[in-house]
C-alpha cells in the first residue's frame, strides 16, 4: 500500500482540563472496582491455577500452533522482536491455549527468560 | 409502473461493519474490542486519536462499563477477558502473569486473586503482574494500536464529542455521531469549509446541503403541474406512443431536459374514462414542444387532444447517489487512495508524483496537433495524482482532455473513467476519445436510452442490441419478442434481464474508457467496477458531492477540467447556495493552492472579441490562435461601425417591464432592435443556425421569439430556426454571431443576473465572428465590470446609437461605478 506523508505531524492536543477530568474518572473507577471486590470476595477464592501440561504436549500436532514452538523468537511486523507465548484461557470449564506474540522487551518476557536462563545454569 | 433498475441500490456495502469503532470508524479486527455490557455491546478501537486515553478506555470510563470481548478474527479469537482463577471480568482489575518456566501467561485479577497466598507456591510469577490497561490504553500486543495511516483516515473525534455522544447513548443507545451533529429543522445549515478534519466531517456538512437542495428540487418540480395542456399524438419508430405538447415555463423554474419523467393525465369525459401514464421526455423540439414517450401502450385516449394535465415525476436518484458517494468516501478506505483522500480534504501532505514513463509525443492519433500549452497540460497531468486544467473559452479543452485520456489508457492501469455533469459534454468527449482509436463505452441513464445521441453507436444499450455474435442470439430473440409484444412472460423476462446484464457487463469490461455523467458513475451497472484514473470535464459546473460520485470508485489519479471564471453549478435552493454548495471542488482546490494549468490559445473568437475577456478574466494571458483574416465575414454586408471590428454596443433607452408571469423582465425596444439586427444578418446571407440571441431573462426570451415570428419581414421559418436562450444554456457552446440583449433598464434597481462577472464572461465569449450588445449604458455603467466593458467599446468607437442603417457614436454619459471590481 502507498504511504502518504503528512507535511506536519499532527499535534495531539489533548485538552489539559479534559485530560485531568478523564484521569480523575479513571482513578475513581479503578478505586471503586478494587473496593467492590474487597467487599464481594470476603471468602478466599479457591485456587484453580494448575498449568495443564497435557495441553502443551499434544499441541505440536493439533491446535492453533503450527508454525513454531512456544518461546520461539519471531520477528514481528514492525521489525522488532517478539516471543511466542501461549495464553491460557478457560472456555466454560475447558482449558485452552491461544498463541500470542509478546514483544521481547515486555516485562513478562523478561521475567520468563531470566528464570529460564537461571534454570539452565543450575 | 416499472421503476427500472436505476432505483435499486445496494447500500449495505457502503456501511461500516458492525465491529467498527463507534467513535472513529476503525474496523481492523486486531485493533478493536467490544464492550461486553449486555445493554451496550459497542465496539471501540485501541487508538487514542485526539484524547488522552484510547477509544475503548474512554468509553469504559465514560460509560462506567467494565467488561470487554475480543473480535473473532483477532489473534486470540472471540474471547471475553476474565481472571483465569475466579472469572472476574472487570478489566480495570485484570493483568497478565507469566508462568515461572513455561512461556505461558494467564489473566489474573489483582483483587483478590493476586494476593491469595497459595498462589505464591505455584508455578506462577506474581511479581511480574502486568495490568491489562497501561497508560489508559489496552496492552498494545493484545489489542493493536491502529497504524498511523489508519488513524489519519479515521474520524477525528474530539474529547468533547466523545462526552456528548456518551451522554446521548445513556438515553438512546442506538444514536450515532451524525445525530449529534444534525442541525435542527430551522437551523441555518453549516457552511462549507476549505479544509475538513476527515471524510465524516465532510459528509456532515455536505449531506445536509444536498438534502436541502433535494427537498427544494422536489417541492419545486412537484408543484409544476400544468393543466389545460393540448396534446398531439404520434407513434415512435419503436412503436411506442409519443405525446407532443408545449410545457409553459418561467424564470427560475424548471427547464425540462431529455430523460425527465412526466405524468400525463386526462380527467375523463362522457365517452372516455379518466386516464394517466408516465413517460420520459425524449426530446425538445425547436418549436419548444416536449416529446414524451409514454410507458403505457394500451388505452391511450389518442382521439382527444385537449384538457390534459402534466405533472413532474421527481426522482431522488441523483441526490441518493451523491449521499452514497460521500458515505463511501468516509467508510470505505479503498474508495480513493490515501493521497487523494488527504488532498481532497485539504490536508497538508508531501506532494507525490506518478511514476511512469512519459510518452514521446503528447498528441494522440485522430486528434488535431496540440499547441504548446496543451502539450504542457498533458505532460504535467500524466505526472501528478491531482491536477486541474483551466480551459478558457475556445481553448481546446475537449481535445486536450481526449489526449490525456488516450495516454492514461495506454498506461495499462485499467479502465479510465471519463465524466462531466452534462450529457452534452459527455457525448462530445466520448466522440473525441473514440477518434483516438480507444474502445469507448458511453453509459446512459436508462431513462435516456430513447433520447437520440450523436454517439449512439458508443452507448452501452446500443452495443448490447447490436452485438453481432451467435451466442447473443438468445438475448436478441427475447429482445425482438419484447419489442413486438411490449412485454414478456415473467420467466422470459427473468431470462432476458439476466442475459442483458451479463452482456452489458461483458461489453463494459472490454472497453478502455467508460464515459458517463457524474451522476451516471453511480449507476448500479458500474457498482463492481474500479477506476484508478478519472477525468472530469466541466468540473467547475458540478457540485462537490456530484464530483465525488466518480471519484469513490477507487481513484488514484484525478484530472479536473473546467474554468472557474465561467458559470458554476446551478443551485436552486438559496439556503444551500449561501452555505456554499455552489462552489465546485475545482474552485476549492484552487483556493487550497492547487495551481490550475491554463490552456492559453483560443481558437474561437475574432481577436478583437477576445481582448476584453482576456484582460478582465484571464490576466491578459489568452492568446489568439485565429487571425483577423480567418474571422472575416466574407460577403456579409453588415453595418459594423468600425470595419475590421465586428462588435458594437448598441445604446438602448427603452424601459424594462415586468413580464406577464410577474416573475421576469422584458424590454420591447431591445426586442424590436434584436429583430432588426437578425433580419439584417439574414438578408446579408448569414444562416439562421449561425446566429444566437442571448438574454438573461425568460420573459425577454419568450418575447423576442414571438416578436420575431410576428414582425420579422422575412420568412417566419427563418426566425424560428434562430436559437434564443439564456446565458447559462449557451455555456460550453459557440455561434458565429451573437446578439446579447441585456433587458434591464431602470433608475434604481440593480441589473440582476448581469451582476455576475462569470455570466458576463460566458456571454461575451460565445461568438466567433461578431457580437452586438444591446443595453442601457446609464444603468449598466454603475457596475464596475460593465463600466469597463462600456469604456472599452467607447474607446474603440464601438459604442453607438441611432438607426441600424445609420449608426452614430454615442455620447451617453456613464455613471460612476459603485465599487472597484476586482
Ligand atoms: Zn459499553
Ligand atoms: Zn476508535
Ligand atoms: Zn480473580
Amino acid at each position: 500500500e502507498e504511504h502518504v506523508k503528512m507535511k506536519q505531524k499532527k499535534v495531539v492536543e489533548a485538552d489539559p482540563a479534559e485530560a485531568e477530568e478523564f484521569e480523575r474518572e479513571f482513578r475513581a473507577l479503578m478505586q471503586e472496582s478494587i473496593d467492590s471486590r474487597k467487599l464481594e470476595m470476603r471468602a478466599r477464592p479457591t485456587l484453580n491455577m494448575m498449568i495443564p501440561m497435557n495441553l502443551f504436549e499434544g499441541s505440536k500436532d493439533h491446535g492453533r500452533i503450527t508454525d513454531g514452538e512456544s518461546g520461539d523468537d519471531v520477528p514481528d511486523e514492525q521489525g522488532g522482536n517478539s516471543v511466542r507465548f501461549r495464553v491460557l484461557v478457560k472456555k466454560g470449564n475447558k482449558q485452552q491455549t491461544r498463541q500470542l506474540h509478546i514483544p521481547r522487551d515486555c516485562s513478562l518476557v523478561q521475567s520468563t527468560k531470566q528464570k529460564e536462563a537461571a534454570e539452565l545454569e543450575e | 409502473d416499472d421503476p427500472g433498475d436505476d432505483d435499486i441500490h445496494d447500500f449495505s456495502k457502503r456501511d461500516l461493519p458492525e465491529h467498527a469503532c463507534k467513535y472513529c470508524g476503525i474496523h481492523n479486527p486486531a485493533c478493536i474490542v467490544r464492550c461486553n455490557v449486555p445493554s451496550c455491546r459497542k465496539w471501540f478501537c485501541n487508538s487514542r486519536g485526539n484524547t488522552s486515553g484510547s477509544h475503548i478506555v474512554n468509553h469504559l470510563v465514560r460509560a462506567k462499563h467494565k467488561e470487554v470481548c475480543l473480535h473473532k478474527d483477532s489473534p486470540l479469537g472471540e474471547t471475553i477477558l476474565e481472571c483465569y482463577n475466579c472469572g472476574c471480568r472487570n478489566v480495570f482489575l485484570l493483568g497478565f502473569i507469566p508462568a515461572k518456566s513455561e512461556s505461558v501467561v494467564v489473566l489474573l485479577c489483582r483483587e483478590p486473586c493476586l494476593s491469595v497466598n497459595g498462589l505464591k507456591d505455584m508455578n506462577w510469577d506474581l511479581s511480574s503482574w502486568l495490568p491489562l490497561i497501561d497508560d489508559r490504553c489496552f496492552l498494545e500486543w493484545l489489542v493493536k494500536v491502529p497504524s498511523e495511516q489508519e488513524q489519519l483516515r479515521a474520524r477525528q473525534i474530539s474529547a468533547q464529542q466523545i462526552n456528548k455522544v456518551e451522554e446521548l447513548w445513556k438515553t438512546s443507545p442506538e444514536a450515532t455521531l451524525e445525530d449529534l451533529e444534525k442541525p435542527g429543522v430551522d437551523d441555518e445549515p453549516l457552511p462549507v469549509a476549505l479544509k475538513y478534519e476527515d471524510a465524516y466531517q465532510y459528509q456532515n456538512i455536505f449531506g445536509p446541503l444536498v438534502k436541502l437542495e433535494a427537498d427544494y428540487d422536489k417541492m419545486m418540480k412537484e408543484s409544476q403541474s400544468k393543466d389545460n395542456i393540448t396534446v398531439r399524438w404520434d407513434i415512435g419508430l419503436n412503436k411506442k406512443r409519443v405525446a407532443y405538447f408545449v410545457f409553459p415555463k418561467e424564470d427560475n423554474e424548471l427547464r425540462l431536459v431529455p430523460g425527465d419523467e412526466l405524468r400525463l393525465r386526462y380527467p375523463g369525459d362522457s365517452t372516455h374514462s379518466a386516464w394517466q401514464s408516465v413517460g420520459h421526455v425524449i426530446k425538445l423540439t425547436a418549436q419548444e414542444e416536449v416529446a414524451l414517450e409514454l410507458r403505457a401502450s394500451q388505452g391511450v385516449p389518442i382521439d382527444v387532444n385537449h384538457n390534459f394535465s402534466v405533472d413532474f415525476v421527481w426522482k431522488s436518484t441523483s441526490f441518493d447517489r451523491m449521499q452514497a458517494a460521500m458515505k463511501t468516501f468516509a467508510v470505505d478506505e479503498t474508495s480513493v487512495s490515501g493521497y487523494i483522500y488527504h488532498r481532497l480534504l485539504g490536508h497538508e501532505v508531501e506532494l507525490q508524483t506518478v511514476r511512469n514513463t512519459l510518452p514521446r509525443r503528447f498528441g494522440a492519433p485522430g486528434l488535431p496537433e496540440l499547441n504548446a500549452s496543451q502539450v504542457y497540460a498533458v505532460k504535467s497531468v500524466l505526472q501528478k495524482p491531482v491536477s486541474l486544467i483551466q480551459g478558457p473559452p475556445g481553448t481546446g479543452k475537449t481535445v486536450t482532455s481526449a489526449a490525456i485520456v488516450y495516454h492514461l489508457a495506454k498506461q495499462g492501469q485499467g479502465q479510465v473513467l471519463v465524466c462531466a455533469p452534462s450529457n452534452v459534454a459527455v457525448d462530445q468527449l466520448a466522440e473525441k476519445i473514440s477518434a483516438t482509436g480507444l474502445k469507448v463505452v458511453r453509459l446512459c441513464a436508462k431513462s435516456r436510452e430513447a433520447v437520440s445521441s450523436p454517439v449512439e453507436h458508443l452507448t452501452l444499450h446500443y452495443q448490447v442490441r447490436h452485438l453481432d455474435t451467435s451466442d447473443k442470439s438468445e438475448l436478441h430473440k427475447l429482445q425482438l419478442l419484447k419489442d413486438e409484444q411490449g412485454e414478456l412472460s415473467s420467466a422470459d423476462e427473468k431470462k432476458y434481464k439476466a442475459l442483458k446484464r451479463a452482456t452489458e457487463r461483458e461489453i463494459a469490461q472490454s472497453a478502455d474508457v467508460i464515459c458517463c455523467t457524474c451522476v451516471g458513475a453511480g449507476d448500479p451497472r458500474l457498482s463492481n467496477f474500479r477506476f484508478r484514473q478519472v477525468l472530469i470535464d466541466e468540473s467547475t459546473q458540478a457540485t462537490e458531492p456530484e464530483c465525488s460520485i466518480p471519484l469513490v470508485l477507487g481513484c488514484k489519479q484525478v484530472v479536473l477540467v473546467g474554468d472557474h471564471c465561467q458559470l458554476g453549478p446551478v443551485i436552486m435552493c438559496k439556503k444551500a447556495a449561501r452555505a456554499g454548495l455552489s462552489q465546485s471542488l475545482f474552485e476549492r482546490l484552487v483556493l487550497l493552492g492547487v495551481k490550475p494549468i491554463r490552456l492559453q490559445v483560443q481558437y474561437r473568437m475574432h481577436p478583437c472579441l477576445s481582448e476584453f475577456p482576456s484582460n478582465n478574466f484571464y490576466e491578459g494571458t489568452l492568446q489568439n490562435g485565429v487571425t483577423m483574416n480567418q474571422r472575416l465575414s466574407q460577403g456579409i454586408d453588415f453595418p459594423w461601425p468600425v470595419p475590421n471590428r465586428p462588435m458594437f454596443f448598441y445604446v438602448q433607452m427603452g424601459q424594462e417591464e415586468i413580464s406577464a408571469s410577474g416573475t421576469s423582465y422584458l424590454n420591447r425596444t431591445e426586442s424590436a432592435n434584436v429583430e432588426k439586427i437578425v433580419t439584417t444578418f439574414l438578408k446579408s446571407g448569414v444562416n439562421p443556425s449561425q446566429i444566437g440571441v442571448i438574454t438573461p431573462y425568460e420573459g425577454q426570451r419568450a418575447y423576442i421569439v414571438n416578436h420575431m415570428a410576428r414582425n420579422g419581414s422575412l420568412r417566419q421559418q427563418l426566425y424560428k430556426e434562430i436559437e434564443v436562450a439564456s446565458v447559462d444554456s449557451f455555456q460550453g457552446r459557440e455561434k458565429d454571431y451573437i446578439i446579447l440583449s441585456c433587458v434591464r433598464s431602470n433608475e434604481h434597481q440593480g441589473i440582476g443576473f448581469l451582476n455576475d462577472p462569470r455570466r458576463l464572461n460566458v456571454a461575451l465569449t460565445r461568438a466567433r465572428y461578431g457580437i452586438v450588445i444591446l443595453g442601457n449604458p446609464k444603468v449598466l455603467s454603475k457596475q464596475p465590470l460593465w463600466n469597463s466593458l462600456l469604456t472599452h467599446y467607447k474607446e474603440h468607437e464601438c459604442l453607438v446609437e441611432g438607426a441600424l442603417n445609420n449608426l452614430k457614436q454615442s455620447m451617453v454619459q456613464f455613471q460612476k461605478p459603485k465599487k472597484i471590481y476586482n
